[in-house]
């Protein structure tokens, strides 16, 4: 070390490293929105390559060192196994739309209500609590096992494990705000062949959470004016359906590219498609699915107390029957709309039997 | 109070088709009723909102020192059993805990960025080119610090128990504020007729990868070694800034990392609190780190364009810039030793690498 400091009274340097940088010369521009990250893909920096060679987590453009390890032991490499087209978008607008639980939501709306409504509200609070986090764990390993030369997708991820952390919380605080408490769990997010946490393939977990799972999720967010008894309750739903948007977009436009981009693995995906629709309504995972716990108590939020059960129930169906048609629409958008017209997909029939 | 009839009434319908009107509806079992371990909790709102921390009451605020239970079930509420468990591995209480994670938490929140809208970008004027290249490498390394930091902080989260939720909610904030460094360094590296520059060596990043066997352990590196030098570094960033586009992240970036190593350093000291024996491997861990940090400073690319930076341009760099240069290790070095010394770990100057050590290191003109 002295020996590098040493030359006479001045400081050595060596600045060949000012010839090794990478592509020169480059002035993003800011926009309309601020500078953002669409305004700096510019000249080579706008490329992420289909096959990634970076295993030292070097920032993409940067020039390599030879000497790098590959401490990354990135698994997903590929472009089209992770890559969307808007995912700078959905990033942006991630970090705008960002909230607090503790201050956007007007807890001091909340007034006591009926004990069955109340029982309610918290089996749903803690059903979704325990779900919410699913969305926060499983994206963030995915995103630990990803080539950062695919950083707008991975950070579009991380703002969804954020966005899952504050539902987790929002959804514990409006268990604990009215009076009530946390009730019974599900285990609907346990380590089942075919779950969420299993999945081997970034594209088949995606297929699960993100159009499916989440999908499901967000019809019902959308409907929370239904559900909702005062204030608080219409702010979470509505601020949580405007990140599951997000996520659920994520899911959409991550297929599309797949679709378009890696024809050889269509079959693949359909049969995940295939997975998901079986398990739409019976899945635990699906608040207005089959299992009483969450379907019962949905009913009773939507009927409005024990005592509506009926009208509640009926309602159930109807918000069931829009969960699996805009399932549908986005399968169709996401470029795998064949299936409702070859007989692949079991949908049709699903329709018919809502109520069961 | 408000009562059931008068709650469906303001509440909007949705109108049902003649055939969703006539569905049959299956007798409830309502066997989910009554079922609460318990009941009548009603947080208000403080004076910073609805907290998490402020949930943390009667049976709800019991964080036991052990987590058996590897499933989702939420902190509080009656757990389900036979579901095939999650892959959970940290279970005790001892191997993440810190007692501010959900003031944290909520921290992180209130004082969220965004790059693309928080700083102005048009606050920026072309520099001479030597500072400019220097600037950008400088930007080029603390990206590939954040993109670590990113990896790994993820890699851990979700192997952590439900029943700390505080510490797991609290991490996915820190590992969004890393995306954003990276973003907002990228940003500035590319908005000034710049580029990206020369990736920088790797061992400190290996050790915080390669830290598999406790968290504890990872915290480590990410605090004392990585974090705190990121951090002091950052502090002479902001002192010798060129213009408002910097000053702005530097200011931004440093509250999100002071969170880090609140976090960080309350951590070890609730570890080191709870189990003595950890000490060892603590100090250990810090004494690898030293050499891995040792031998990134071997490297001449960060310390020259830093030296330029704080010089403004080559030529003060081989004088006044190289001076800051080692001024701001020397301050890396007492922040590393006064958070020894507040976690009781028995680290001195004279076991840091001689780089470290100010007194064994000979400059130009002594
Ligand atoms: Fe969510
Ligand atoms: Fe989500």
């Amino acid at each position: 070390m002295d020996q590098q400091l040493q030359n006479g009274s001045e400081f050595e340097l060596d600045l060949g490293w000012m010839e090794k940088q990478g592509e020169w010369g480059v002035h993003a521009e800011p926009s309309k929105n601020g500078l953002t990250l669409a305004d700096i893909q510019v000249g080579g920096y706008a490329d992420a390559p289909d096959e990634s060679r970076n295993l030292s987590g070097k920032p993409r453009g940067a020039v390599s060192r030879p000497g790098s390890m590959p401490i990354g032991n990135y698994t997903v490499r590929t472009k089209s196994e992770i890559w969307l087209e808007n995912a700078s978008f959905l990033y942006e607008e991630a970090l705008q739309r960002q909230w607090s639980s503790a201050t956007d939501i007007p807890w001091d709306t909340i007034e006591p209500l009926p004990d069955d409504v109340e029982q309610a509200q918290c089996q749903m609070a803690t059903f979704l609590t325990e779900v919410e986090f699913v969305a926060g764990d499983v994206p963030s390993r995915w995103a630990s096992q990803m080539s950062p030369d695919f950083y707008e997708a991975r950070n579009v991820l991380m703002a969804q494990v954020m966005d899952e952390a504050r539902h987790m919380d929002v959804f514990r605080k409006r268990a604990l705000a009215n009076g009530g408490g946390l009730m019974r769990a599900t285990g609907a997010t346990a380590g089942f062949v075919g779950g969420i946490d299993l999945a081997r393939d970034f594209t088949e977990m995606s297929s699960r959470l993100h159009l499916s799972g989440e999908g499901a999720v967000l019809t019902i967010f959308r409907m929370g004016e239904l559900m909702a008894y005062n204030d608080a309750e219409k702010a979470i739903y509505r601020l949580c359906a405007q990140d599951e948007a997000r996520h659920v977009a994520f899911g959409v436009m991550h297929m599309r590219y797949m679709a378009a981009n890696a024809p050889e693995r269509r079959e693949e995906i359909d049969s995940y498609l295939d997975e998901a629709e079986a398990g739409m309504l019976t899945d635990a995972a699906n608040p207005a699915g089959q299992l009483n716990q969450t379907s019962e108590s949905l009913s009773i939020m939507l009927g409005g107390g024990r005592k509506y059960f009926d009208e509640g129930f009926r309602k159930l169906v109807s918000i069931r029957k829009r969960q699996l048609q805009e399932y549908q629409k986005r399968v169709i958008s996401a470029g795998f709309g064949e299936r409702f017209k070859n007989g692949r997909s079991r949908l049709h029939d699903m329709l018919a039997n809502v109520a069961n | 109070m408000a009562t059931a009839k008068d709650a469906d009434r303001v509440r909007p319908a949705l109108t049902l088709s003649k055939e969703e009107r006539e569905v049959e509806v299956p007798e409830p079992r309502l066997n989910w009723m009554n079922q609460s371990r318990e009941w009548g909790i009603r947080v208000k709102p403080g004076k910073k909102g609805l907290t998490l921390g402020s949930l943390n009451v009667g049976l709800y605020g019991e964080i036991p020192m052990n987590w058996p239970d590897r499933t989702r079930n939420p902190r509080g509420a009656i757990g389900v059993t036979g579901s095939p468990p999650v892959a959970i591995q940290i279970k005790d209480k001892v191997d993440l805990w810190a007692p501010c994670a959900a003031d944290l938490y909520e921290e992180a929140i209130q004082r969220r960025w965004a790059p693309a809208t928080d700083v102005d970008w048009t606050a920026i004027h072309p520099l001479p080119e030597d500072v400019e290249r220097a600037i950008c490498q400088v930007c080029t390394e603390i990206c590939q610090y954040a993109i670590i930091d990113v990896e790994v902080i993820t890699s851990w989260q979700h192997q952590m128990a439900y029943g700390y939720h505080e510490v797991k909610q609290f991490l996915a904030t820190t590992s969004l504020d890393a995306t954003r460094r990276h973003e907002a360094f990228r940003k500035r590296a590319l908005v000034n007729g710049g580029g990206l520059g020369y990736e920088g060596p790797c061992q400190v990043s290996r050790l915080l990868l390669e830290s598999r066997g406790g968290w504890t352990e990872t915290v480590t590196g990410l605090t004392l070694v990585r974090g705190l030098f990121t951090q002091v570094m950052i502090r002479y960033l902001t002192r010798f800034a060129y213009n408002g586009v910097e000053r702005k992240i530097y200011e931004c970036v440093t509250q999100d990392l002071a969170r880090l190593l609140t976090y960080g350093i309350e951590h070890i000291k609730y570890a080191l609190g709870h189990a003595p024996d950890r000490q060892g491997s603590i100090f250990t861990t810090l004494a690898i780190g030293m050499r891995m940090f040792n031998r990134d400073l071997r490297d001449p690319v960060l310390r020259e364009a830093l030296a330029i930076i704080f010089g403004g341009g080559i030529p003060g760099a081989r004088n006044e810039g190289m001076h800051v240069f080692y001024e701001m290790l020397d301050e890396y070095v007492q922040e590393l030793l006064s958070a020894c010394q507040y976690l009781r770990l028995p680290v001195t100057m004279e076991q840091l690498p001689r780089v470290l050590q100010k007194d064994q290191r000979h400059l130009p003109g002594d």
